[in-house]
C-alpha cells in the first residue's frame, strides 16, 4: 500500500515536472510564467534527490551507518560535534552558496532562459550534487580530512602539491572576481556604499558585544546587528542625498577597489570574533530569509518571463561574454550547476557535524541541490527584466557607451527594443543614477528582486528599498568570503613559503603571517585593479579565468572520487564520476584552450595581446585604450591571462596522469586499497 | 572553571526541565530550541551541547563557565581558515 502510494507520489512529480519543462520549451504564447522554470527545477531536485542520490548512497557508496563518523569518534562538543542532519544541512548549505550561484546565471541569461536552466539541472544532478557527495564522504570515511589531505593520501605526494598550488591561484582569481562584483556595484552609488561601509562598525559592535559585553549571546548580537542594518539601509538615501555627505560616499571604482585591497589585508589579520564571526553570522541569516523569501516571492508575483528562451547571442557574438554556447556556458554557469570549490568545503567543517554516515545524502546531495535551486531563481530574475534593461547593465560601456540615448540606439538595434526613458526611469525607481554596464550579476539580479519583491511588499515606492537591500545581502557575504578567503589564502601561502623556510610556515609567528597576509591580498588586488580599469569591462575576462579555474578543480575532485571508487574495489559503479569528469575536462580543457589560443582577439588572450602589441609597435593607439601605457598594460595583462589559465589546463591534465596511473595500479589487486578508518575504530580521542 | 557534580544543571538548561510544563515554559523551550539550531545553522560554538557533551563523557570534570567557552572557541578559529565559499 505504502509502495502503491509512493509511486503515485512520484509519478505525480514526474507529470508536473514534465508539464513545467513543456509550457517553458514550446509554450507558443507571448510570455511563460516564470513559475513553471521554479516548478521544473524543483520537480528534477525531487526526483534527483529520491532516485539518484538514493542509488549512490546504497549501492555506489555503501553508506554504513555502524561506522563512527569523526564526530562520534572526536567529539569533544567543540569542534566535533555530532549534529542534527537538517541542521548540518541549513549550515552546509550556507557555507557552500555565496555569490557564485548569483552572478554565473545572471551573465549566462544573454543566451536566453532555456540554456542556462537546461545546464543548471543537468550539471547538478550528473556533477555538482555528485561531487559535493563523494567529497564528503571520502573526508568523513578519512576522519575529517581536507581535500589536499586527501589528493596526497590516495594520489600521492606530487598530486597533493600540485593540487594546494592550484587551489591557491583559483583562490586568488575568486578574491579578485568577487571584489570585483562588488566595485561593479557600488561605483557612484552613495547609498550603497554607505550602506555597506556601515556593515564594518555594524559588525565591530556585535564582535564586541558578544565578547565583552554579553558572551556568547549571538542571538542578541544577531538582532541588535539586524536593526541597524535596516537602519543604514533606510538612511543611507538620506545620506546619498545630502549635500555634504552624498559626495563623500560617491566613490569612483578605483578609490572603491583601494578600500577593498586595505579592508581585506585589515579584515583577514583582526581576531576572527572581532568581525569575521559577527558578521558571517548575520551573512548566513540573511542569506537564507532571502533566499526563502525570493523563492515564495516568484510563487506570489509569477512575473513572466521577458528574456526569450534562446537570444542570437548563443553564436558566440554576445555583449555580456564572448564565445559560443559550447564551451563557454558550461564555464560561464559553475556554481549552481558544478563548482570545485564546494570541495574544500565538503571536506572541511561539514564532516566534522556528520552524526550517521546516512546523513551525506541530504548534506552532500541535498545541500547542493539547494544551491542549485538558488541559481535558478537568479536566472529568473534576470530574465523577468525587460531584456533592453538587462542589456543596459550588463554591456560593458565599450560596446554601449556611457549614455541613456547611446545604450538604447545600440540594444535596439540587436532586436531589443528600449529607449532612453526607460533606462533612466530604471535608474530613478531603484533609487540610482545610472545603471548603465553594472556587470556582474549583482545589480541585474537586485533590479530583479526589488521587482519581484517590490510587486510581492510595497509595490514601487520600496523597490529602491529592495534593491539596495539585495545590494547589501550580497555585498554583505562577498565581504565575508573575501576576509575569509584571504585568511584561507595565508595559510595556504604560509604552507608552501614553510617548505622555502620552516619558520615562515609557523602560523603564529607575526613577519610570516604578515608576509603572507600581504602576499595574499596583492594578488587577488593586482587582479582586481586591473579588472576594475579594464574598460573592455573587467568582469567577462576575470568570471570566464574564475569558471576555468573552479570547473578544473571539480574535474580534480572528481577524478579524486574516481580513485577513491577504484580503490574500494567499486569501478563498476565508477561511471557515476567518470561520466561527470569526461564532460568537465571537455568543456573547461576547449573553454581553457579557446582562452589562450583562439584567433579572435574578443575570446583569445593571445590574440588580444598580439593584436595590441602589433597596434602599439606601430605607434598606433587602439580603442577603448587611450595611451600606450593603457596599451601595454592590456598587453601584460593578457600574458598573464592567458599564463593562469595555461597553469589550470595543466594542473588538470597533470592530475589525470597521475589518478589513471593509481587506479591502472588499484585495479590489479587483489582487494581494496583505500586509506580509510576502519570500520570498528571507534576510540575516542579526547 | 568551576567545578560541579555528575548530572547537575548549569545555564542552558531548558527552563522546561525545572517545572511542570505552562503556556510560557513551552514557548521559552521551543524558543531555545529555535535559537538552538539557527546558532548551529551559523556555525557559532553551542555552549549547551558542549554541557551535554561534558555530562556523557566526562562526568564530574570541571567545565568552563559560558564567557570562557565562548572566548576559548572564538579564539581557536584565529589558527584555523574556515574558506566560505564563491
Amino acid at each position: 500500500m505504502q509502495r502503491l502510494s509512493s509511486m503515485i507520489l512520484w509519478c505525480a512529480v514526474a507529470v508536473v515536472g514534465a508539464a513545467a519543462f513543456g509550457a517553458l520549451a514550446l509554450g507558443r504564447g507571448e510570455s511563460v510564467s516564470a513559475v513553471w522554470l521554479v516548478t521544473a527545477a524543483l520537480a528534477v531536485y525531487f526526483i534527483a534527490y529520491r532516485f539518484y542520490s538514493r542509488f549512490i548512497a546504497t549501492r555506489v557508496l555503501g553508506l554504513d551507518d555502524s561506522r563512527p563518523t569523526p564526530a562520534v569518534r572526536h567529539n569533544d562538543g567543540l569542534d566535533y560535534v555530532p549534529t542534527n542532519r537538517w541542521v548540518v544541512f541549513g549550515h552546509h548549505f550556507a557555507a557552500i552558496a555565496g555569490a557564485g550561484p548569483l552572478v554565473g546565471p545572471v551573465l549566462a541569461a544573454q543566451m536566453g532562459y532555456l540554456p542556462g536552466t537546461l545546464w543548471i539541472l543537468a550539471g547538478v544532478v550528473v556533477a555538482g550534487a555528485v561531487q559535493d557527495f563523494i567529497v564528503l564522504f571520502a573526508s568523513v570515511r578519512r576522519d575529517g580530512s581536507s581535500l589536499g589531505q586527501m589528493i596526497r593520501m590516495e594520489l600521492g605526494p606530487l598530486a597533493g602539491a600540485l593540487a594546494l598550488v592550484g587551489v591557491l591561484a583559483i583562490m586568488i582569481i575568486i578574491l579578485a572576481v568577487l571584489a570585483l562584483v562588488v566595485v561593479k556595484a557600488l561605483t557612484a552609488s552613495p547609498w550603497g556604499c554607505f550602506t555597506i561601509a556601515a556593515t564594518i562598525p555594524i559588525a565591530l559592535l556585535m564582535g564586541l558585544y558578544m565578547r565583552v559585553l554579553r558572551p556568547g549571546r549571538i542571538g542578541e548580537a544577531s538582532i541588535i546587528g539586524v536593526v541597524l542594518l535596516l537602519l543604514a539601509l533606510v538612511y543611507g538615501r538620506t545620506v546619498a542625498d545630502d549635500a555634504v555627505l552624498g559626495p563623500l560616499f560617491t566613490l569612483s571604482g578605483p578609490a572603491i577597489a583601494w578600500a577593498l585591497i586595505i579592508y581585506g589585508g585589515v579584515a583577514a589579520s583582526l581576531p576572527v570574533w572581532l568581525m569575521l564571526a559577527p558578521r558571517d553570522y548575520l551573512s548566513t541569516f540573511l542569506k537564507i530569509g532571502t533566499v526563502v523569501a525570493l523563492a515564495i516571492g516568484i510563487y506570489l508575483v509569477a512575473p513572466p518571463l521577458a528574456m526569450p528562451r534562446t537570444t542570437l547571442f548563443i553564436d558566440g557574438s554576445g555583449p555580456v561574454f564572448s564565445g559560443k554556447l559550447f564551451p563557454f556556458l558550461f564555464i560561464t554557469i559553475a556554481c549552481g550547476a558544478v563548482s570545485g570549490f564546494h570541495s574544500l568545503i565538503s571536506s572541511g567543517t561539514t564532516p566534522k557535524m556528520i552524526e550517521k554516515e546516512s546523513h551525506m545524502r541530504l548534506v552532500g546531495f541535498g545541500g547542493m541541490l539547494a544551491e542549485s535551486f538558488v541559481a535558478t531563481m537568479a536566472l529568473t530574475a534576470a530574465c523577468v527584466l525587460d531584456p533592453g534593461i538587462y542589456f543596459s547593465m550588463n554591456s560593458p560601456a565599450a560596446i554601449i557607451g556611457t549614455t541613456a540615448a547611446d545604450a538604447a540606439h545600440v540594444i535596439s538595434g540587436w532586436g531589443f527594443t528600449i529607449t532612453p526613458e526607460l533606462i533612466t526611469q530604471t535608474a530613478a525607481d531603484i533609487g540610482e543614477k545610472s545603471i548603465l554596464s553594472r556587470a556582474g550579476g549583482a545589480p541585474t539580479l537586485a533590479v530583479g528582486m526589488a521587482k519581484i519583491l517590490g510587486s510581492a511588499l510595497g509595490g514601487k515606492a520600496l523597490e529602491a528599498f529592495w534593491y539596495h537591500f539585495a545590494i547589501l545581502f550580497e555585498a554583505l557575504f562577498i565581504l565575508t568570503a573575501v576576509d575569509a578567503g584571504t585568511r584561507a589564502g595565508r595559510f595556504m601561502i604560509q604552507d608552501i613559503l614553510g617548505h622555502l623556510w620552516r619558520p615562515l610556515g609557523n602560523t603564529a609567528f607575526l613577519p610570516g603571517n604578515v608576509l603572507a597576509t600581504v602576499l595574499c591580498v596583492s594578488a587577488w588586488g593586482y587582479f582586481l585593479y586591473q579588472g576594475v580599469v579594464d574598460p573592455l569591462g573587467g568582469i567577462n575576462t576575470l568570471w570566464q579565468l574564475f569558471g576555468v579555474g573552479n570547473q578544473m578543480l571539480a574535474g580534480i575532485a572528481l577524478v579524486l572520487g574516481t580513485t577513491v571508487l577504484v580503490k574500494m574495489k567499486r569501478e563498476r559503479y565508477a561511471w557515476v564520476t567518470l561520466v561527470p569528469t569526461g564532460w568537465l575536462l571537455v568543456t573547461t580543457l576547449t573553454a581553457g584552450l579557446e582562452k589562450i589560443f583562439h584567433p579572435d582577439p574578443k575570446i583569445g588572450f593571445l590574440a588580444l595581446a598580439h593584436k595590441f602589441g602589433a597596434a602599439a609597435a606601430e605607434g598606433r593607439v587602439l580603442a577603448p585604450a587611450k595611451s600606450i601605457a593603457e596599451m601595454q598594460r592590456v598587453i601584460f595583462n593578457n600574458y598573464l591571462d592567458a599564463a593562469v589559465c595555461g597553469l589550470f589546463v595543466l594542473l588538470v591534465v597533470a592530475m589525470c596522469v597521475l589518478a589513471a596511473r593509481t587506479c591502472l595500479r588499484a585495479l590489479g589487486e587483489a582487494r581494496p586499497s583505500v586509506v580509510e578508518i576502519p570500520p570498528g575504530v571507534s576510540g575516542a580521542t579526547t | 572553571m568551576s567545578a560541579r557534580g555528575p548530572g547537575s544543571c548549569a545555564v542552558g538548561t531548558p527552563a522546561s526541565d525545572r517545572g511542570a510544563p505552562g503556556a510560557a515554559t513551552l514557548a521559552a523551550s521551543l524558543l531555545a530550541r529555535v535559537a538552538r539550531v539557527l546558532r548551529q545553522v551559523a556555525g557559532a560554538p553551542d555552549y549547551a551541547a558542549y554541557l551535554e557533551h561534558m555530562d556523557a563523557h566526562h562526568p564530574g570534570a570541571a567545565v568552563l563557565t559560558e564567557p570562557e567557552f565562548h572566548r576559548r572557541a572564538m579564539d581557536r578559529l584565529d589558527g584555523s581558515s574556515r574558506p566560505r565559499c564563491c
